[in-house]
């Protein structure tokens, strides 16, 4: 079958590694090309620190997270990247962005100062400072499955409540809200925003499957999970196994 | 040169002050009753009894030593330097007074201070010399006043307690605030030298760096959370000329040594380095580079940090991983070829991406994943490419089988741990570690 895409490998593109690598999630960018490896496909990843970086073309990207001390150079970054953004994520291309990386993607981030940061606007909502950092392991329900990470986040994100990425069962996610259930996370089209770091998609294989299937049927190609993927697989369900028992939950 | 007697260094005056001697009587009674109660423990409860009732004690001991006080904090390296500085000190001929880090210093250097002061409040000793966590900063802030502090680095390590380098920073700035005479820092590490330009003109800077014929081998940096653009001018501080494996070489302005270091490693040869200014800062000329040098060459290897043993005929090499600059360097700096490695990353690291910034392929094959997180390393590896022949989170198991192996036709038995890792190890294994500086 290894139809492949016109002489050329499938790009993932690693946003900003140097500021937004703080809790890994840079690894994300090397989860989903090592996942298009094993499916028989070759792949790369391709750090961008600036325009200067861009490949020409682009099948997958992961922003990660990084400190508040990041913020400001981060989002100046992210600007001069903001029309490509926007064509990608109109046109389906997969996005996944983790903590600060998500926050800039958003409305704004109100300091704890009082001073609001303008973001990108891709995404609606914004981030609030919440009383005290969340830090501690994260359980979610999601349309992928149960997802297991760890937050690590000084803000809570409101507005994200008609999309979250799923309903949490352990942790804070995106805060307390006065009603409803308890949220993490947000989707739009194929944008993916969350707090989790493990890093999310080595963690939870079926969340990065999700999105390897959307960067590969804009190529009119079929993602199947290659059979290397089942040894590291099973590794990913025993470590969240490990957190869900831990924790009074079910092993899957 | 002349080493200079301990006796002739310059004398500030002992703590003669009579007033402290009812509240070290008490610390000294409930010193013996906490023991009495519990062989070995309760060293803590003294400190906490003195602290209460005559809390200038600690301060006035500690500013009180004839040689000062020296303080070394930093992200990382702290402690290897502090024993690197004590051996060097005592090579010279002096009685120094230290401790090991804990949580709660105040109390911790109290019940220290108690078991050796007089009833006069007098201390045998001629320098203190202190490892402070950044966070101690407030600590000292109004009492302590330092003679010489020494930073080691700016890294970011620690991500649950500090987020951010720029507080890291800032914290650090505090303790190097209350430095009377010198500040010694990284000169290769940017916020430490920016924070050395911030500084009152009235304290002298020391610094010390490697060449840049040294960070050229090294092409993911040295760890820090951001490297200096520049390196330091021949002549203008302490330098390290060349690190091959255990062997380092320091260039003191005009001559240069050499140095077996205790264990394998950049991250060692920088702490020697770090130690070597912090003595020649607190010696001046009674400062000998050959003695130093000597010094540091006789440390035996510390435990967990690239020590080698033998346990049951077997030669093990253990790798201590602290935070991800120190996995890569570790990494980087393995002996090619090496075919049985054990990996046991046990329950103090919390976030398993924390680890992901590391590149771990140059691995290649692990025999064993361990300890509570073996699942998410044995998943890092695996997306790295590396082969993990077996994954078993039980670390004694996991020990006992590695142990049993053949030895290996090339390199040693490596384990690589982080340190609940190695905890659990040393306990399985009845291994005591080297015998610190009893405090
Ligand atoms: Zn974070």
């Amino acid at each position: 079958m290894t139809a492949t895409l016109p002489g050329r490998p499938f790009t993932v593109i690693s946003l900003l590694p140097r500021l937004l690598n703080t809790n890994g999630d840079a690894g994300n960018a090397r989860v989903l090309a090592q996942r298009i490896r094993w499916s028989g496909h070759d792949a790369q990843v391709v750090d961008v620190h600036s325009r200067a970086d861009l490949p020409e073309q682009v099948d997958a990207v992961s922003i990660g997270s990084g400190t508040d001390a990041a913020l400001i150079p981060a989002r100046d970054a992210l600007r001069t990247l903001v029309e490509e953004l926007r064509v990608w994520s109109n046109s389906g291309v997969p996005i996944l962005a983790v903590g600060t990386g998500w926050e800039l993607l958003s409305w704004g981030i109100d300091l704890s100062d009082g001073t609001v940061l303008e973001g990108l606007g891709l995404v609606a909502g914004q981030a609030v400072p919440r009383k005290t950092r969340a830090t501690d392991d994260i359980i979610i329900i999601s349309k992928y499955g149960r997802l297991i990470g760890f937050e690590n986040h000084a803000r809570d994100y409101v507005g994200a409540e008609a999309s979250p990425l799923g309903r949490v069962l352990y942790g804070s996610g995106n805060g307390t809200r006065s009603s409803g259930p308890q949220i993490e996370g947000l989707i739009m089209g194929e944008v993916f925003c969350t707090h989790l770091h493990g890093p999310v998609l080595a963690r939870n294989p079926a969340l990065a499957d999700h999105l390897l299937r959307a960067a590969f049927s804009r190529h009119g190609l079929e993602y199947a999970r290659g059979v290397r993927a089942d040894s590291a697989d099973a590794t990913a369900q025993a470590a969240r196994n490990e957190v869900a028992v831990r924790l009074g939950q079910n092993a899957e | 040169m002349a080493v200079t007697e301990p006796a002739r260094l310059s004398k500030r005056g002992f703590v003669t002050s009579v007033r402290y001697a009812p509240a070290i009587l008490l610390g000294r009674a409930v010193r013996v009753l906490a023991r009495w109660r519990k062989p070995g423990g309760g060293s803590a409860i003294p400190g906490v009894v003195v602290n209460r009732i005559a809390p200038g004690f600690l301060a006035t001991t500690l500013n009180g030593f004839p040689l000062g006080l020296v303080i070394v904090t930093g992200s990382s390296g702290k402690s290897t330097t502090t024993k690197m500085l004590v051996a060097v000190l005592r090579a010279h001929g002096l009685t120094v007074f230290t401790n090991q880090s804990t949580a709660n210093i105040s109390q911790g250097l109290t019940s220290a201070l108690l078991e050796r002061v007089s009833l006069s409040g007098q201390i045998a000793g001629d320098v203190a010399v202190l490892e402070m966590d950044e966070g101690h900063g407030a600590f000292i802030a109004g009492s302590l006043t330092p003679r010489v502090v020494a930073l080691t680095n700016v890294m970011v390590d620690q991500i649950d307690r500090f987020h951010d380098s720029e507080m890291v920073a800032v914290l650090l700035g505090k303790i190097a605030a209350r430095a009377t005479e010198t500040v010694v820092l990284n000169a290769d590490d940017r916020y430490l030298t920016d924070l050395g330009s911030s500084l009152d003109s009235t304290v002298g800077v020391a610094r010390y760096g490697v060449t840049a014929e040294v960070l050229g081998q090294y092409p993911r940096g040295l760890g820090y959370a951001e490297t200096a653009a520049n390196r330091l001018p021949t002549g203008t501080g302490l330098q390290l000329t060349r690190v091959v494996g255990r062997d380092a070489t320091v260039e003191f302005g005009a001559d240069s040594h050499s140095i077996r270091l205790p264990a394998r490693g950049i991250h060692y040869a920088v702490d020697a380095l770090t130690a070597l200014s912090t003595a020649q800062a607190t010696l001046g000329d009674g400062f000998d580079p050959t003695i130093a040098c000597a010094a540091l060459s006789a440390m035996p290897a510390v435990f967990g940090r690239g020590e080698v043993v033998t346990v049951g005929g077997k030669t093990i090499e253990f790798v201590l991983v602290q935070n991800p600059s120190s996995f890569q360097l570790n990494v980087d700096s393995l002996e090619d070829g090496t075919e049985q490695i054990l990996v046991i990353i046990g329950s103090d690291v919390r976030d398993p991406s924390y680890f992901w910034p590391v590149d771990t392929s140059r691995l290649d094959h692990v025999l064993i994943a361990s300890g509570l997180k073996a699942h998410d390393i044995a998943l890092q590896l695996a997306y790295d490419n590396v082969r993990v022949d077996c994954i078993e989170p039980d670390v004694p198991t996991a020990l006992d089988a590695f142990l049993a192996l053949p030895d290996p036709t090339s390199g040693v038995k490596t384990i690589i741990f982080s340190a609940d890792g190695m905890r659990r190890t040393r306990a399985h294994l009845r291994l005591v570690s080297n015998a610190e500086d009893p405090v």
